[in-house]
């Protein structure tokens, strides 16, 4: 099985290493959005000393530390695979004795991070230097206790996108369906503002949500702003979410899988 | 050559590819109506926090968003799909034929295609304009909403003439496919004020890729900002973009070999 994982890293890698230049424009695009609500936050936050308790320093280190979870909790899943399914290409993946989704997408996924991660860094560092974030209330326990939460929330993301993915088997509009999931996350995740920023019937939803575990929780967990309670809540979510996300993605992709019938065979 | 003749052929023709895929239209219009929500709620969230942003009031980032929608209207219905097509037609070659036609090349590769529905969205901006004017109490004189219009269109130039530049590179270097992305990521940056940008951002957007011209400005101008000489010097701006585009785009064509030869 390692072996299996090892080759599929080294292909996957030299794939991804061939659009390297694209790694960038798409570093950018990602980039752009956090750094726009930064400024706007913390221009709020300096003109009127704080914003419902969070000072300018408190949205800097806020979306600079949410630039790198959602570095390693995103994936690019609808983007790499929902074609395979639409064109028939799957069909030779399928024939292989290993999961196309969980072993050669997922591979594929990690190498596009560990790349986008390369570039990513020297960037981060710039921004550091100028946005001067002063991350004075960051503990070890904190990031340790992020690591765990991160994976989790990585791993949720990426079962449910496949599941998105995956109702490609059904449906020819599975981009369209994936840009309304987006616009949930958009709103449930923390990505536009820390949930405490937002109405307090959005900040109840979001709790029982995955989306928050995906950036908020993380963050929040890397800055030390979470009581116990809120730490243990936040975990029990993610192991609920996570055997959820793993029965939706198996329902559909075996029923999915069933019902394919590529180009051609 | 009839330029307005050629521009209505082109509707057509589009407006019978989007009829082609009308059940996609129809979601798309929905779709586009949830980020209109989305945009409005978001803005809606900013306010309940507070009174203004860097000076400006809610009904003055609503009319901004209306002229953000303006240029992302430009950019999705026609900088996208023009662009797809002029890269595929350098690695095909078949820009050969493009450039046999008796009709000015720019303007070929840039209005032959048309994401038709995206009209709608023209008109949903217009309303955006007007009713956060309306909101915001901004007291506007013909003189202003005049120097609105000419800004707003002057702005669009200077996105359409960097557009022209940034697909005339390929000419050059054969291999830039990723020609409109730094414009596209850049993008977003319209929808607030510019002046609450910290200053390396802010000139970013305003003098390298200046995305701000379009959208900041014309509000600007609108508010009173701007005094009419530096609102002139904008509008000259547009022009003598234009000028610089066309020009660059000729040498772009002395440059280009075909992908066949």
């Amino acid at each position: 099985m390692f072996k299996i994982f090892q080759r599929l890293w080294q292909v996957n890698w030299a794939e991804q290493w061939q659009y390297r230049a694209n790694l960038i424009m798409y570093l950018l695009y990602w980039l752009v959005s956090p750094i726009i609500y930064l400024a706007v936050w913390t221009s709020i936050a300096n003109s009127k000393g704080s914003v419902n308790g969070l000072t300018a320093n408190d949205f800097t280190t806020y979306y600079m530390t949410l630039l790198i979870v959602d570095q390693i909790t995103s994936n690019i899943v609808i983007h790499t695979f929902g074609y395979k399914i639409q064109d028939g290409t799957l069909a030779g993946e399928l024939i292989r004795p290993i999961h196309p989704m969980l072993t050669n997408a997922l591979v594929n996924n990690i190498a596009f991070k560990a790349l986008t991660i390369l570039g990513f860094i020297p960037i981060w560092i710039i921004l550091f230097f100028l946005f001067k974030p002063d991350y004075g209330g960051v503990t070890l326990t904190g990031i340790l206790l992020s690591i765990p939460a991160m994976i989790l929330g990585f791993f949720i993301s990426f079962l449910l996108s496949a599941s998105i993915t995956a109702l490609a088997f059904w449906t020819t509009r599975v981009y369209s369906i994936h840009e309304f999931y987006y616009a949930l996350v958009l709103l449930f995740s923390g990505q536009f503002v820390p949930l405490t920023l937002m109405p307090k019937v959005i900040q109840e939803i979001a709790q029982y949500l995955p989306f928050q575990l995906f950036l908020y929780y993380p963050v929040q967990l890397i800055l030390g702003r979470l009581s116990s309670a809120q730490i243990v809540q936040g975990y029990g979510m993610g192991l609920i979410w996570l055997i959820v996300a793993i029965t939706v993605f198996n329902l559909v992709w075996r029923n999915g899988v069933k019902r394919f019938s590529a180009v051609g065979a | 050559m009839n330029v307005s003749k050629l521009l209505a052929a082109f509707l057509k023709v589009n407006v019978q590819m989007a009829m082609a895929y009308r059940a996609d239209t129809v979601v798309n219009i929905l779709l586009n109506i949830m980020w209109l929500g989305w945009e409005l709620l978001s803005l809606g969230i900013i306010f309940s926090n507070t009174d203004t942003i860097a000076g400006w009031k809610f009904g003055e980032l609503i009319a901004l968003l209306g002229v953000f929608r303006l240029v992302h209207t430009l950019m999705i219905a026609l900088i996208w799909p023009n662009t797809e097509k002029f890269n595929q037609s350098i690695r095909d070659g078949s820009m050969d034929y493009t450039l046999l036609q008796p009709v000015n090349s720019m303007f070929l590769v840039t209005f032959s295609r048309i994401t038709v529905w995206r009209a709608w969205d023209l008109f949903l901006a217009i309303i955006l304009v007007v009713v956060g004017i309306n909101m915001s109490n901004t007291i506007v004189s013909p003189l202003s909403i005049a120097i609105f219009i000419l800004l707003t269109i002057s702005g669009a130039i200077v996105i359409y003439s960097l557009w022209i530049v940034l697909i005339a590179l390929t000419f050059w270097f054969t291999k830039f496919d990723n020609n409109v992305t730094i414009l596209q990521a850049l993008l977003d940056a319209g929808r607030y004020p510019v002046t609450v940008y910290p200053a390396w951002l802010r000139i970013l957007v305003t003098f390298v890729i200046p995305i701000a011209v379009a959208t900041t400005v014309p509000l600007q101008g609108l508010r009173g900002e701007l005094s009419v000489g530096r609102a002139v010097l904008f509008m000259l701006i547009g022009a003598g973009s234009f000028l610089i585009a066309s020009q660059v785009w000729k040498r772009g064509l002395k440059q280009y070999s075909g992908a066949s030869s």
